[in-house]
């Protein structure tokens, strides 16, 4: 069962459809990509996920529930949009964050002290949010939205603005929750990292959702029937229908009706001395583009 | 909604302001500014007044002229002395025992009526060189004088109730034209009525600056946290009608520690000043009391609106520009501040104390400037007036303030308000 599920979402403001009929489902335990260009609607469905705005049309579950002040509590989100009190004091903001996800004031005061050590920030509880870099400021508010352990995170574009150690930082963080069995929904518009940590994705163009399910399914599904042989061999001049690919090795066309592993007992059989043998998987930036372009 | 939240959202809101040095000198430092400046001017007179009480209060006559009353000075120490207003006068037939006082310091001033009076007027007034030339002016030596020669020059030349008509020519006495013909109206009271409604005003003003300020708060607090973006971040924890009343909450008790302190150096020069004027000055300990009471309704029912509203706004300028009209609501007892003062209880002073927008502030001057005049259920009933308007004021509010929250850079149209607000 979902642990946030939209069956039928439709919403608009004025006359443009933000949503259509989007439906689709987050499982426990896994971390699920929310993908899709600059406007395709995936804020909006965020929002009604955590009650911010409401559907015109569908139905939303949040914990099996429709969303209420109780499930949320068990939720939480990094809006793409930063928001901080600027004039806070790093540790007051995040103290604060956790008071209204319902932590007592001594627990806030632990977690906000556990988390700022997590990401490397204990040095500045004290110093006020707008003396703080842009990284440093981004890590406040990643602290602030894991703090309280949450069952279900929705973090929108967290690697933005990141240098590589901190993105290293927060696909760790990110990687523990998923071990630990906690939920992570990841907007991103950085493919590699949605290859690296997600289970399953969903992409969502013009308000309507073109693409979902896992990961490795997907990929596969828009993959070319292709594979890259390694060799020190002259393919072209077994007479083999080859390019060179661009990673080195040779990039062969499958017959239509051939599996890889078929196709590799085939080479073997004939002779080729097959270094290395890869089916090409289509990447989640080509899939992204293709399905855009597609749809313009 | 859930306690703790608000709590949260009260607290952090509180601590926000009360930390700001605007706040900080707003609360505590406008006061002491003007306690400083009260202070020193007071002490400056007092200073002044304790001088000018050490001075001799002995003035000296002599008469070259023989025009001058005898019979109005009494013996004293072997001295002819004429004493009116606290001063004494002196009468000295020789010259130089006369200039020998006024050089010790026992005279303040020597005044010498001139042989040729009669003809030139003239009386000289002669100091001693240690004394300012301008120290006589503001006593009243002078006008006693006048009025002692006045009477010495008719003495035995008129009748007597003539000879008083020209030394008093006239007594005025003030009067109305009203249905029932001219009335005879008292002056003291009239000054007491205008020492009475000083404090009342003072007091209303401080309510009506303190409701303002804590209001103005809340569309800052709001504009904040649209430009901050951290609008979402909340709504994904609390609910719009948590994050309503925790602000309330808190820049209301913001509000209130202000309204608080102003009010308490009212008090304290109040009842400076009736101590020192107990005749014309009372403490208006009703209004004290309500006081506090309708300051929370108030502000509560004038924050709630200027909340939904300023969550309308795109930035600040924005949004005190939409709540202005409340404010311009809250001041109309300030602008019809002359009638409310002369007829606190007439129909202007009746209707206003019903509207809930005005309802705080005339209810306050009625009661401080005549409370036997407004009737119990009169202040009972604006204030059941008052929770009902900001009971309906926050639930209204509250939707708008939801759709508004979420607003970033458009205005919604009343149509997308009100099926919002459903």
């Amino acid at each position: 069962m979902g642990i946030l599920a939209y069956r039928g979402v439709s919403k608009r403001f004025g006359p443009r459809a933000a949503l259509e009929d989007v439906s689709l489902e987050v499982v426990p335990g896994e971390v699920f990509g929310l993908l899709g260009p600059n406007g395709a609607g995936k804020t909006t469905l965020i929002r009604i996920g955590l009650d911010i705005l409401r559907a015109d049309e569908g139905e939303v579950r949040l914990f099996g529930t429709q969303p209420s002040r109780k499930a949320l509590d068990r939720a939480s989100y990094l809006p793409e949009e930063r928001g901080v009190y600027r004039r806070a004091k790093v540790r007051e903001l995040l103290e604060y964050l956790g008071a209204l996800k319902g932590l007592k004031r001594v627990e806030a005061r632990r977690a906000a002290g556990h988390w700022l050590e997590r990401v490397g920030l204990s040095q500045v509880a004290d110093q006020r949010v707008e003396s703080l870099s842009k990284g440093m400021t981004q890590k406040v508010q990643i602290a602030g939205c894991l703090m309280t352990e949450p069952e279900l995170c929705i973090l929108d574009e967290p690697f933005s603005g990141l240098d590589p150690v901190n993105v290293a930082l927060v696909t760790e963080l990110i990687e523990e929750r998923r071990a630990r069995g906690r939920t992570t929904v990841l907007s991103t518009h950085m493919m590699h990292q949605v290859e690296a940590l997600c289970d399953r994705v969903a992409l969502v163009h013009r308000g309507r959702l073109v693409v979902y399910g896992q990961l490795d399914e997907i990929r596969r599904r828009y993959s070319p029937h292709e594979v890259v042989i390694w060799t020190t061999m002259d393919l072209l001049a077994l007479g083999m229908p080859a390019t060179q690919h661009k990673a080195g090795g040779w990039r062969v066309a499958l017959p239509p009706t051939a599996t890889p592993a078929g196709y590799l007992s085939e080479l073997v059989r004939s002779g080729v001395l097959v270094e290395r043998y890869e089916p090409l998987v289509a990447r989640m930036d080509e899939i992204f583009v293709n399905l855009v372009s597609e749809g313009r | 909604m859930r306690i703790r939240r608000i709590g949260a959202v009260a607290r952090f809101e509180l601590l926000s302001v009360i930390k700001r040095w605007s706040y900080l000198i707003a609360t505590f430092g406008l006061p002491l500014f003007l306690a400083g400046v009260s202070g020193t001017v007071l002490g400056i007179q007092t200073y002044f007044l304790s001088q000018r009480a050490a001075q001799s209060s002995q003035f000296g006559l002599i008469d070259d002229a023989g025009v001058v009353d005898r019979s109005e000075f009494s013996s004293r120490d072997g001295q002819r002395v004429w004493s009116a207003n606290g001063s004494d006068v002196v009468l000295y037939e020789d010259r130089d025992l006369a200039n020998r006082d006024l050089a010790s310091g026992r005279l303040r001033a020597l005044y010498i009526v001139q042989e040729d009076y009669l003809r030139s007027g003239e009386v000289r007034a002669v100091q001693s060189e240690k004394t300012p030339l301008l120290s006589m002016r503001g006593t009243t030596i002078e006008p006693m004088l006048r009025s002692l020669l006045r009477k010495s020059l008719l003495e035995g030349r008129l009748e007597a109730d003539v000879q008083e008509r020209v030394l008093a020519p006239a007594h005025f006495v003030r009067a109305r034209l009203g249905p029932d013909g001219d009335q005879t109206t008292d002056l003291s009271e009239a000054l007491d009525l205008l020492v009475r409604t000083t404090i009342p005003l003072f007091l209303g003003v401080l309510l009506l600056t303190a409701l303002l300020s804590a209001s103005g708060y809340l569309v800052q607090t709001v504009a904040t946290d649209k430009e901050s973006k951290i609008v979402e971040v909340l709504l994904s924890s609390v609910s719009p009608e948590e994050i309503l009343a925790g602000k309330l909450l808190g820049l209301g008790a913001a509000g209130l520690l202000q309204f608080a302190v102003w009010s308490s150096m009212v008090v304290l020069v109040a009842i400076t000043a009736s101590t020192a004027l107990a005749a014309v000055v009372a403490v208006p300990w009703q209004a004290i009391s309500v006081a506090p009471v309708l300051f929370v309704l108030g502000y509560l029912f004038l924050g709630s609106l200027m909340l939904a509203t300023a969550a309308l706004g795109a930035n600040a300028a924005e949004s005190q520009k939409l709540t202005m009209g409340w404010a311009l609501l809250a001041i109309v007892p300030l602008m019809v501040l002359v009638v409310l003062l002369e007829e606190p209880h007439g129909i202007a002073g009746q209707v206003l104390t019903w509207i809930p927008f005005t309802s705080p502030l005339t209810v306050i001057i009625r009661l401080a400037v005549d409370p036997s005049g407004i009737a119990w259920w009169e202040v009972a009933g604006a204030i059941v007036a008052l929770l009902i308007s900001t009971w309906l004021s926050i639930r209204i509010g509250a939707r708008l303030f939801r759709v508004g929250f979420l607003l970033t850079g458009s205005r919604p149209s009343f149509a997308e308000l009100w099926r919002q607000a459903k």
